[in-house]
């Protein structure tokens, strides 16, 4: 037999499991409380019985058994709560309000006896009610017997008895309600958590758990399970990016290379021409064609990754200075202005060789369209937001508002500089490294147009304080 | 030069072969880690070239085993992976120089050149000497034919590691890597300005040139 869902949950099982544990616990009680409760009733009852026992005897010490006979009919027809019963030496019965004694057989030692008395009740119906009592040898030879009813004890027991019984079905009831009621809201809570994953194994990435806003640990995991998926994602569309932007920057210069090689073979073939020129251009291709995909490999794994691998701490001045030292020559021979200017005193969080070679490929772009008589800075410091900024201001034509954006995308170079040699990926790793260290790529306006030059281009990498 | 070329792929262990040989090299070729290892143990190598990845034993293992058991050679790592981690790894193993599958021929020529002669010079010298040219490393001095060069602290690197491996070509990553410690291709071409910047100190006012440009390759300083 399957059983209902509900009860296959861990929460109702839990709850089965606990109310176990209550119930035998509320057993246990309930026999102390009867055991503490009517033993108590029944020492209290004794201790009664023996100080009647006691002021009688010493009525009878004190003034005979004519005087005790006079004290047993006038205590019976009081309220006292007692059962008297006054027998001679042989245990006959001389007065009392019982008539014959429950002790059956008496050896003159002090004896208790348990028995019951029969009353009437308001209705006038026969009713029995338990009682006790204690017999003893008077010290003139005659015997004395003093009982109590204790029923009303035995009633006040079984009330306690009786209300606690009702208390533990109360809480088994209420336990088992409660069980049900939350196992019904923990299983709904992962019911959704169960329902993602399994969207997500059937294919679906885009699928997210509930977050109820409760900010209870489901939501917590909730939460957690889709960050996980989130990064998940990006990272299968990185890879996907990847897989699509590899085929389309590679595809024409594989094309091209082919074409090349054809022609050469044609020729050989043809038995006119050395193809010798037309393998170096070959070898010449497939070296960019590795650079490309190289860069592509490099960007693809850092928007991956979402992080830049083994950071460590140090001083961007120190890097810039690294840097500057190996453009300066380069500007120089070009005729170019080369400037720069350090902050001290900084430190940043990150990996050193990504962090060198997105500077180098934006001094690259720098020196590549600025033209001679211009200038480039380099420049270190500390933004005000505490944010650490690598810039390069260069007086080249610059890139139009419009464009900016579309230049750090992957593979995109401006119409008008198609003919400048590069693959064109240069800023996009730029932006990759930026974003792995948490950081961006800012595009904005030079120093403007100064005698026809310009308006160049300053492109910023801004890092977060380490 | 006798050279243990330890890699799975045999078309690429085939130019490998061919084209060292034609260097004036000679070469024994192995097609797996544990072949390599066995062929690293009976025979004595000036240098060996390491693939990473190869079937029943790979490059790392290979290399540590032969660390371990003292063998000294040294090694060039070939790796068509060229992520940081790789370099690392291979460079921790024991390998003394890395480089990333594909490469250009005279690159991995240049390497093996620059490993066996690491070898050679292993002494602490701390006079170099090429020619007319004379390096104190001490005091930080460089002279021609007696004459004072003035240099800056990275043109200084960078004649010291061209004399070291004076007669050898090497090549613009190769300068990139041991004279500026960075692992990649810078796009345009900065070290060719330092070269000729460098040319320009200890060449002018010579006769004869001895900071070659190779063609292909990159740079040489010949006697």
């Amino acid at each position: 037999m399957r059983l209902p869902r509900i009860f296959r949950t861990t929460p109702f099982r839990l709850t089965l499991l606990f109310l176990a544990l209550f119930a035998s616990a509320a057993s246990a009680f309930l026999a102390y409380i009867y055991v503490a409760t009517a033993g108590e009733a029944t020492r209290r009852t004794d201790q009664e019985i023996r100080r009647e026992m006691r002021s009688l005897t010493d009525v009878y010490d004190r003034a005979g058994v004519d005087a005790v006979n006079q004290s047993l009919i006038e205590r019976a027809a009081s309220e006292r709560p007692f059962l008297y019963l006054l027998m001679t030496r042989n245990g006959e019965r001389i007065s009392g309000s019982i008539e014959e004694s429950p002790v059956e057989e008496f050896t003159g030692e002090p004896a208790w006896a348990t028995f019951q008395v029969t009353d009437l009740d308001v209705q006038g119906r026969e009713v029995k009610h338990p009682a006790r009592g204690l017999q003893q040898r008077l010290s003139g030879g005659q015997i004395l017997f003093v009982g109590a009813d204790v029923g009303a004890d035995e009633a006040y027991v079984a009330k306690i008895v009786n209300a606690l019984r009702g208390a533990v079905v109360l809480v088994v009831v209420l336990g088992l309600a409660g069980g049900i009621l939350v196992s019904r809201n923990v299983s709904r809570a992962m019911a959704s958590l169960t329902d993602v994953v399994d969207r997500v194994r059937g294919g679906e990435l885009g699928a997210r758990a509930h977050v109820r806003g409760t900010r209870d640990e489901f939501d917590e995991l909730a939460q957690g399970v889709n960050e996980m998926l989130d990064r998940l994602e990006r990272s299968m569309a990185g890879h996907k990016h990847a897989g699509d932007a590899i085929a389309h920057d590679l595809r024409s210069p594989l094309t091209r290379l082919r074409a090349r090689l054809e022609a050469a073979y044609l020729d050989v073939e043809a038995g006119k021409g050395d193809p010798r020129q037309a393998l170096a251009q070959a070898l010449e291709d497939t070296d960019g064609v590795l650079k490309t995909f190289g860069a592509v490999l490099s960007i693809a794994r850092l928007q991956a990754a979402g992080q830049a691998p083994d950071p460590q701490v140090f001083d961007p001045a120190e890097l810039g200075a690294d840097i500057a030292e190996l453009y300066e020559p380069l500007c120089e021979d070009k005729d170019i202005d080369f400037a720069a200017e350090f902050a001290q005193g900084l430190t940043i969080r990150g990996n050193r060789e990504f962090l060198a070679q997105a500077l180098a490929n934006i001094l690259d772009n720098a020196v590549k369209y600025t033209p001679a008589g211009g200038a480039i800075m380099l420049r270190v410091r500390r933004r005000s937001s505490g944010e650490v900024e690598f810039s390069v201001t260069d007086t080249g034509p610059g890139v139009p508002e419009h464009d900016r954006e579309r230049v750090i995308q992957r593979f995109v170079r401006l119409e008008n500089s198609r003919n400048e040699p590069g693959a064109g990926l240069g800023l996009s790793l730029v932006a990759a490294v930026a974003e792995a260290h948490g950081g961006r790529l800012e595009l904005s306006e030079g120093p403007g147009k100064v005698d026809d030059k310009g308006p160049g281009l300053r492109v910023a990498l801004i890092l977060p304080r380490a | 030069m006798r050279i243990l070329i330890v890699e799975d792929d045999l078309e690429a262990a085939g130019v490998m072969v061919r084209g060292l040989t034609e260097a004036g090299h000679d070469c024994v070729s192995a097609a797996d880690g544990e072949e390599g290892l066995k062929a690293a143990r009976d025979g004595e190598f000036d240098v060996m070239i390491v693939d990473r990845m190869m079937p029943k034993m790979d490059g790392v293992t290979l290399v540590e085993t032969l660390r371990r058991e003292g063998d000294r050679t040294p090694v060039l790592f070939l790796s068509a992976l060229g992520e940081v981690a790789d370099r690392v790894d291979g460079l921790q193993a024991g390998a003394d120089d890395y480089l990333v599958k594909p490469y250009a021929f005279p690159e991995l020529i240049a390497r093996i050149e620059a490993l066996a002669r690491r070898r050679d010079t292993g002494s602490v010298n701390t006079l170099l000497r090429v020619g007319e040219l004379e390096m104190d490393l001490i005091a930080r001095t460089v002279h021609r034919a007696g004459k004072e060069i003035d240099l800056q602290p990275r043109e200084f690197q960078l004649l010291e590691f061209m004399m070291r491996h004076a007669g050898q070509s090497v090549t613009r990553t190769m300068l990139l890597e041991k004279v500026w410690h960075y692992h990649f291709d810078p796009q345009t071409n900065v070290i060719d300005v330092h070269i000729s910047r460098l040319r320009s100190k200890i060449d002018k006012g010579f006769d004869r040139p001895m900071l070659q440009t190779v063609r292909g390759a990159g740079y040489r300083l010949d006697a």
